[in-house]
């Protein structure tokens, strides 16, 4: 005999379809949302609604956005010379955090992997290499993730844009991460590091 | 629990959930086997750097008790071949060689030749070797370890290979060539290769893998080669393998 009222699996199962989510994480979400005041379901199911009437991608950067162009990019403050590549928008996020940047960014919406039919016209580069001949973009920070995927899409990138662009290529660099023993450090990170060594005087 | 040990080669990896990751070996012992990789993405220290695609490890894994799913306890990276993430072409042909290793293999069947085969093409691969040619190599000596050696050696009716009988065509139905003279008009999806190609595909058939370096094939000659291999694997497989496409698209 099955015990949960037909509303409530429903719940559970769409739930369940979330990353990172498995059934016991999901039947718990979903119990707790019952036994909290119907106003407040009310208002996650208003913006769950909501959400795809009134998110776009921006027109430049493709970042998930309300405005077109999005905040970022119609900031005067910012500079529009130096554009941060990503492979999401969760990445964007990771750096804006930081407060550390002050340029705008391109997301490409995933990094190339053949294997998966991801090749590069199903990512936004195309649309970068024509912002960054259009703009005039002077730097191009290339901030793909450290993984063979990410690492192949910036070289990609990188041939494409020295080939059609006069902007200059950089790359994130890889190091030993804040905090850590120099002697706990695995050798790739390492040699990465050694690599990406920097001159103190900057 | 007991660990098994074996020298493997990451051929997929896959994010599971937040903090796991499953990655598909192909390793020497057991051939093919999937594992999972508890706190891969988070608590890094065991797995950092060394779960990624193509890497040769050696690793140690608690064999699955109810599921054919094992348990990675440690990985020794030997080599990730660094060019082979730092140049697309070779990043294509390399992710080629993994998706014909992941779907031309069953689990937990070893082959100690195609392990061989697979790290000798991965560092002709990451040493600058052709790489459409290096994928002929491949596939066709992959067919071979496996029984699936497509025959090349004559007409499958008639039985005559000359040039006379030309235009050949290869027809994954009858796993083999079919000359102009028995077939007037083709019918099914027959594909034209040349006498060229079909010499050179022999070749590498018969000659031992330290020695096929030596063979070079013509731009016409590896067009040829791919689109047959390419259509002999939508045949056997039923199904149709991604890479291939963004390889041709750099012939
Ligand atoms: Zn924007
Ligand atoms: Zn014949």
């Amino acid at each position: 005999m099955n015990v949960v009222p037909p509303a409530l699996a429903r719940l559970i199962a769409d739930l369940g379809r979330l990353p990172g989510i498995g059934k016991k994480t999901a039947t718990r979400l979903a119990i707790h949302i019952m036994r909290r005041p119907a106003s407040e379901a009310q208002s996650l199911s208003r913006s769950l609604g909501e959400l795809h009437g009134a998110i776009r991608l921006c027109g430049k950067c493709f970042a998930f956005s309300e405005t077109n162009p999005c905040v970022i990019c119609s900031d005067s403050g910012r500079n529009r010379q130096l554009v941060c590549v990503v492979e999401g928008p969760g990445d964007l996020m990771a750096i804006e955090k930081t407060g550390a940047f002050r340029g705008t960014y391109h997301i490409l919406h995933g990094a190339l992997s053949p294997m998966d039919g991801i090749g590069p016209d199903e990512i936004k580069i195309e649309a970068l290499v024509s912002r960054v001949r259009k703009d005039k973009v002077v730097e191009v920070l290339i901030a793909t993730s450290s993984t063979v995927p990410g690492e192949a899409t910036a070289a990609y990138l990188i041939k494409r844009l020295q080939e059609e662009t006069p902007a200059a290529v950089t790359r994130l660099a890889c190091g030993i991460p804040m905090g850590m023993d120099i002697k706990y450090a695995d050798e790739l990170t390492l040699s990465r590091a050694i690599e990406s060594r920097k001159n103190t005087c900057d | 629990m007991l660990l098994k040990q074996a020298p493997a080669v990451i051929v997929q990896v896959k994010d599971h959930g937040d903090s796991d990751k499953i990655v598909t070996l192909y390793t020497l012992d057991e051939g093919k086997i999937s594992a999972i990789a508890k706190g891969a993405k988070r608590s890094k220290k065991r797995f950092v750097n060394k779960l990624e695609l193509f890497s040769l490890l050696n690793v140690s894994y608690a064999p699955g008790r109810t599921t054919s799913l094992a348990r990675l306890d440690q990985a020794e990276l030997i080599t990730n071949y660094p060019s082979l993430h730092q140049n697309y072409g070779q990043y294509v042909a390399a992710s080629l060689l993994c998706e014909l290793v992941l779907f031309w293999t069953r689990e937990h069947d070893r082959e100690d030749e195609l392990f061989q085969l697979l790290t000798w093409a991965l560092e002709g691969l990451a040493m600058g070797v052709t790489s459409a040619q290096l994928i002929i190599f491949f596939h066709v000596k992959m067919l071979e370890i496996l029984g699936f050696r497509p025959l090349l050696n004559g007409c499958g009716n008639c039985g005559t290979l000359a040039p006379q009988a030309a235009p050949y065509r290869f027809s994954p139905m009858r796993n083999g060539l079919i000359c102009g003279q028995c077939e007037h008009a083709p019918s099914g999806p027959g594909l034209e290769v040349s006498m060229q190609t079909i010499q050179l595909l022999r070749k590498v058939q018969e000659l031992d893998i330290c020695k096929l370096p030596r063979l070079h094939f013509s731009k016409a000659a590896i067009l040829e080669s791919i689109a047959l291999l390419k259509r002999y694997d939508s045949h056997l497989l039923q199904r149709e393998l991604q890479s291939w496409n963004y390889l041709q698209q750099l012939l």
